[in-house]
């Protein structure tokens, strides 16, 4: 860098991007309390080292093959040119964007004084990485085994959900040009793929022990600890800030960008590289958020534990077009998303017997689903992209945001991507015998022993003189 | 509805029209979502309201004592 101004700006999106890594940091602290709350005593210790160790699981993975499947996969392969090299392989060439400058071994993937954002980059979308990876974990808690939960976070977190991002929100991705995708703040490419995801390990995984009578009749347990939960919930509330920041670009000249001659417009942008501002998501993240808990505390009459979680609903059903609501937009469509998860949630389980924990699937999944859905009326004609914009299947252009090709999209986030990889993968771990833990250990707790030796402890300690 | 079809012509307007709203609607629809979103909240006061005070109702007329909660408290 030799010019100052020049300097300013890549010092201040490297430092940006790092900040809402921090704040996204958050996220995992609150899943962490937010499972503890949930789960029972006996079951506490298992349940926080479960999420903690997806932290190094997710992260390593991420490092070694995830971000360059990001930056491999936006064409499909085979099914729309990149606006790159106009190929439809997989993007490994030496275009600006290449996959191959972030493999593994290459120096971009470490202290490299000309190149002051992959890293940070790269830290932002594993933070998304370990929300994916987080949210299926809360609906599995307490019967689930720490080696099965490995594999399927990094399944979901290292592997699925970075494709249907270089699928869906990547600015070179096919969905973008054949169907019009439009998923601003990650309704579907974090949020609906979890939640699918989740659902299909949890047809496999089973409810636990007591969830339902002999009768089939749901059965409420817990949570041990609401405030815990609480707590917990309002830290994915404030790392959900950093979670949206980072979905922008802070600061960037879009007329060369767009390749218009004596044009300069520098504006914050959405992940896809089209304007937005970061104090017009503000209005819309605020507002979606209170349309959820407005909703969830109706509809759940008042239970804290779906007012809270309705509240990251609201959100997150809003999130795909929250670069462009109005914010009473923004409002009602956070409400419809809860009251409709809500329903949901509850008639899943009575029919299908599936013991979601957390709600995980309804909060995330159903809600992220429809979200997709209705921003594809609400936007209906906006351009998905700011590079040229065509017709629905071309391919070489870029199609309008649609109804159709929204509802495909959340198709392919929650079933094609989420739910059918989640249900297969948990059927090999279930075949190998290493999906569910020992029902006895289950009756017992999973901290039994642990427990036991602390009792041990407490003895002895309380016994010595010196 | 789209008050934006192509960001390229959008950038191309002059300044003080490419410096506006850009949400669904611009221009036409405030009123109307104003309109609804005090509909919204008066609607939620009223139907919380009621149910709040069902539920007050309903507990009142079971007469328990101070302590009767102590034996609801779980150990999960």
């Amino acid at each position: 860098m030799t010019d100052q101004l020049g300097a300013l700006t890549t010092i201040f999106t490297e430092f940006y991007y790092w900040v809402t890594v921090v704040l996204m940091f958050l996220i995992h602290v609150g899943f962490c309390m937010y499972e503890v709350g949930a789960s029972r005593y006996k079951h506490h210790q298992h349940t926080l080292m479960k999420n903690t160790m997806l932290i190094p699981l997710v992260t390593v993975t991420w490092f070694l093959f995830g971000w360059w499947i990001y930056w491999a996969f936006p064409t499909g392969p085979g099914l729309a040119p990149s606006i790159m090299n106009e190929s439809t392989a997989l993007i490994t060439d030496d275009s600006a964007f290449s996959a191959k400058f972030y493999v593994a071994t290459s120096p971009l993937m470490a202290v490299n004084l000309g190149d002051h954002i992959s890293g940070v980059f790269w830290a932002a979308f594993l933070l998304f990485s370990w929300t994916a990876a987080s949210i299926v974990s809360g609906a599995i808690i307490e019967r689930i085994t720490t080696f099965a939960f490995g594999i399927l976070a990094i399944a979901i977190g290292s592997v699925f959900w970075t494709i249907d991002a270089a699928w869906g929100w990547h600015f070179d991705g096919w969905m973008l040009k054949l169907l019009g995708y439009h998923d601003a703040y990650a309704s579907g490419v974090i949020h609906a793929i979890a939640g699918g995801f989740a659902l299909g390990v949890l047809m496999v995984l089973g409810p636990r022990i007591g969830k339902f009578s002999s009768s089939g009749e749901p059965r409420n347990i817990g949570p041990r600890n609401p405030w815990l939960v609480t707590i917990g919930l309002f830290l994915i509330y404030t790392g959900f800030w950093g979670f949206y920041a980072a979905c922008n670009i802070p600061i960037f000249d879009l007329g060369p960008e767009y390749g218009m001659e004596g044009i300069s417009y520098w504006t914050a942008t959405n992940i896809y590289v089209t304007p937005t501002t970061l104090s017009g998501i503000t209005y819309n993240f605020l507002m979606s958020l209170s349309g959820g808990l407005l909703a969830g505390y109706w509809i759940a009459k008042g239970d804290p534990f779906w007012t809270y979680s309705s509240g990251l609903a609201g959100i997150i059903c809003a999130s795909a077009g929250n670069d462009l609501y109005h914010p009473i937009q923004a409002m009602i469509i956070g409400m419809i998303g809860v009251v409709i998860s809500y329903k949901l949630h509850y008639w899943v389980e009575r029919k299908f017997k599936i013991d979601d924990a957390v709600g995980a699937v309804a909060v995330h999944g159903y809600a992220g689903f429809i979200g997709l859905v209705i921003c594809g009326f609400v936007l209906n004609g906006y351009p998905s992209s700011g590079y040229s914009v065509g017709a629905m299947w071309d391919g070489t252009t870029y199609a309008t945001i649609n109804p159709l090709g929204q509802f495909i999209g959340a198709l392919i986030m929650f079933v094609v991507l989420g739910l059918i990889p989640g249900y297969v993968i948990a059927k090999i771990l279930h075949g190998m015998g290493k999906l569910r833990i020992p029902r006895d250990v289950e009756i017992a707790g999973l901290d039994y022993e642990m427990m036991e030796t602390a009792k041990k402890d407490e003895r002895v300690v309380s016994s010595a003189t010196r | 509805m789209a008050t934006v079809t192509n960001w390229i012509d959008h950038l191309n307007k002059p300044a003080e029209e490419v410096a506006g709203a850009i949400y669904p609607g611009a221009g036409s629809s405030e009123t109307i979502l104003v309109i609804l979103g005090f509909i919204v909240w008066i609607g939620w006061t009223v139907l919380t309201s009621k149910s709040e005070s069902e539920e007050l109702e309903r507990l009142s007329r079971k007469r328990h004592g101070a302590n009767d909660h102590k034996s609801n408290i779980t150990e999960w």
